[in-house]
């Protein structure tokens, strides 16, 4: 167990870098990254951590990084991205993180009405409060920002390290 | 050679291996988590909440779960594919290190159960071995030594105590109490302050309290909770080796001779003693049982009974909550309710039995306690709108900060008897292995329909309260779930040993120096948490064991 920071430095080019290629029967029509796509849609989901000044995308490496989640949720994640941004191409042609406000939106609302897209933003949701609102020291909730928020103030004694 | 061997360092250990080497025996404790002391302990919801820091990953050991229906049919789970987990803390000190230290004594009718309220069909009720009486001086010694804060108010369930009030002093609780009782004495329900496991003042060598709003779950960084490690194994010479898995006892000529453990890197290891205890609490101690046959043994050690693993019982219940908001309270009030910190402690026993008219149910404890200060936790209650959909964005942002910053939840917990049925046992399944290789506990589970119906009685009671308090959102849940933390049976104690694995001092009818001290004797439950009787009964035993081994000098 080791601090968010001096974890941060080690990350390679792990799945959160790599391309996320989208396939349509054979055609390659699109390519993007699940860093620029999380970063994107957990602003759309809960655009409050970023009024309060906190970047929630940088947890998701700790989320993947983590031995007590399983493969299966972890997998999860992954092809979430992956579903989100072939809905997002099957209803405008353009991957999730190129479309508008608006159209983002409704393939958010598109997605919540499958089972697999309502579960899969109850998912990213539960990540974006742990950032927001787990200790500080896990990178998320700098300042306490997200605890100030809700007037709460953390329970004594914090945790030293971070548990990975 | 140990005089003592333990395996399993929980509340069913501890008292053993305190008193045994107090008074100058050799034990060795075996534990299969690590050793976390008051200076580990943090409030992080995120490794202790969330990640479950203090419990093994399933898909290194599961249990395979049968859930009964009452046609008799069931529903297969595997642990690590359903997520559903019955580890409670591997640790020193086991899951007493994370109770919240709710402590009510069973009542002297809870020990001769069918003499009391007869037989029931279908749940194999009996009356123990043992009496209130003879547990008495142990509940006693449980207050002075693992130490219970509290204050006696007399109602019509009190049992008999040898001392008139606990040794130390209630702890502080939030000015909401007040409203409790206020709503209490108007339905003419008597409220009791709930005995804790928890020191409201310095004493026995443990810092008091110091009101974290963390005590659930959590390990205590204080010392102020009477968890087994901090009260009992920090406070002896018993020898605590961690990293150790017992998977195979062995016998010879009706004596247990050997424990061989695993550590974490697969290397195995071997204990011997003159006496073993075992104590890894009770889905896993008929497990270990189960696992050691062997020639003397073919269906288990100590089961020529077949009784191991039989009449496995959980805490039947469930829980409710009511919600207190802004727009209902006087600013004074609302000072009141967001007050941090201090605890709420209030119990109702009044329906301990009751009568519908026709015959006299055995009823339960319910305990009120404000909803668990997890922040993750309560915002992701928030998720879902009152259709059921989920939420995001904007409208999500505001409910959450509305219902937190605004309203406060009163939760309260039902505990009554799960009767214990045919099919409700521990068994193995040799095909299905953990990440030692050892052979997999299988859960079996049933509940009988009486369980449901006492349940749902206590929980209208307490929704009586919740509304006389003023609450709203009031809502609960009476199932057939099973509480992995509130677990006991498979060992039942008893006088034939035909029909029950240990005898009343809880030592196995088959072997002459084979104990089991965690809950497994327990043939039923009382209505009650169990961890204050687990440390009774093993004080007791251990009182056993030291004229044994004194006898032998």
């Amino acid at each position: 167990m080791q601090s968010f920071s001096s974890r941060r430095n080690f990350l390679k080019a792990g799945f959160l870098s790599s391309a996320v290629i989208l396939t349509s029967g054979c055609d390659i029509f699109g390519v993007t990254t699940s860093r620029d796509t999380i970063k994107v849609v957990q602003n759309d989901l809960f655009p409050k951590a970023k009024e309060l000044g906190i970047d929630t995308s940088e947890y998701i490496t700790i989320i993947y990084r983590h031995h007590k989640i399983s493969k299966e949720d972890k997998d999860f994640l992954k092809n979430g991205v992956k579903w989100l941004n072939e809905t997002a191409q099957e209803e405008h042609k353009k991957i999730y993180t190129k479309l508008s406000d608006t159209k983002r939106q409704e393939v958010l609302e598109n997605i919540a009405q499958t089972e697999w897209g309502s579960a899969w933003i109850d998912t990213m949701l539960r990540y974006i409060f742990e950032a927001m609102l787990g200790d500080p020291i896990y990178g998320g909730n700098q300042n306490r920002a997200g605890w100030n928020w809700l007037a709460f103030k953390g329970g004594e004694p914090r945790p030293k390290r971070i548990y990975l | 050679m140990y005089d003592i061997c333990i395996v399993g360092s929980g509340a069913g250990g501890s008292p053993i291996a305190y008193e045994l080497s107090n008074a100058g025996f050799n034990v060795v404790v075996l534990e299969k988590g690590e050793n976390f002391t008051e200076k580990d302990f943090s409030k992080d919801e995120l490794g202790v909440s969330r990640r479950d820091m203090f419990t093994p990953p399933l898909w290194e050991q599961k249990h395979i779960i049968n859930e009964y229906r009452q046609s008799g049919e069931f529903t297969r789970y595997d642990g690590a594919e359903s997520g559903w987990s019955f580890w409670n803390g591997s640790m020193v000190g086991g899951s007493s290190n994370l109770m919240s230290g709710y402590f009510h004594r069973m009542k002297p009718k809870d020990f001769e159960l069918l003499s009391s309220y007869g037989e029931v069909k279908g749940a194999n009720v009996v009356d123990w071995c043992i009496t209130y009486d003879e547990l008495e001086p142990y509940y006693e010694k449980v207050e002075k030594v693992v130490g219970v804060s509290g204050n006696i108010v007399e109602h019509d369930y009190q049992e008999p105590r040898s001392t008139p009030n606990f040794p130390y002093p209630m702890l502080e609780t939030n000015g909401v109490t007040k409203w409790f009782d206020r709503a209490c004495e108007e339905l003419d329900f008597t409220p009791i302050p709930t005995p804790r496991a928890v020191l409201s003042e310095s004493a026995l060598g443990r810092n008091g309290c110091y009101y974290s709003n963390f005590c659930g779950s959590y390990g205590c960084s204080s010392g102020a909770k009477g968890n087994a490690r901090a009260a009992l194994l920090q406070k002896c010479s018993a020898k605590v080796v961690t990293d150790a898995f017992v998977y195979r006892l062995d016998s010879k000529d009706g004596r247990v001779t050997k424990a061989h453990y695993y550590t974490k890197h697969g290397i195995s290891h071997v204990v011997n003693a003159k006496i073993f205890i075992l104590a890894a609490q009770a889905i896993e101690s008929s497990r270990l049982l189960l696992n050691s046959k062997n020639s003397e043994f073919p269906h288990g050690l100590a089961n020529s009974s077949g009784e191991v693993g039989k009449n496995l019982i959980f805490s039947a219940g469930g829980s409710g909550s009511g919600r207190f908001i802004f727009e209902k309270l006087s600013k004074e009030q609302q000072k009141v309710l967001m007050q941090p910190g201090l605890f709420f402690n209030r119990s109702l026993q009044d329906w301990y039995d009751y009568s519908d008219g026709c015959r006299i149910y055995k009823g339960g404890t319910i305990d009120f306690l404000f909803e668990h200060q997890n922040i993750i936790s309560r915002v992701n209650r928030e998720l879902y709108d009152e259709n059921g959909n989920i939420m995001w964005g904007d409208k999500l942002a505001k409910k959450i900060e509305k219902q937190l910053t605004t309203s406060r939840v009163l939760t309260f917990e039902v505990f009554n008897d799960w009767l214990p049925t045919d099919n409700c046992n521990v068994s193995v399944e040799e095909e299905t292995k953990d990440k030692y290789g050892v052979p997999v506990g299988v859960i079996n589970l049933n509940s009988h329909p009486q369980d449901l119906e006492v349940g749902e009685h206590l929980a209208q009671n307490a929704v009586e309260v919740l509304e006389a308090m003023g609450a709203v959102e009031i809502e609960y849940s009476i199932s057939s779930s099973p509480p992995p933390n509130l677990v006991a049976g498979g060992c039942r104690f008893g006088d034939n040993p035909k029909t029950s694995v240990l005898d009343k001092n809880c030592k196995a009818h088959d072997l002459e120096n084979l104990y089991v001290t965690d809950a497994s004797f327990m043939p039923t439950g009382g209505s009650v948490p169990y961890t204050w009787t687990i440390y009774a009964n093993s004080f007791r035993v251990a009182e056993v064991i030291k004229k044994e081994l004194q006898r032998h000098i």
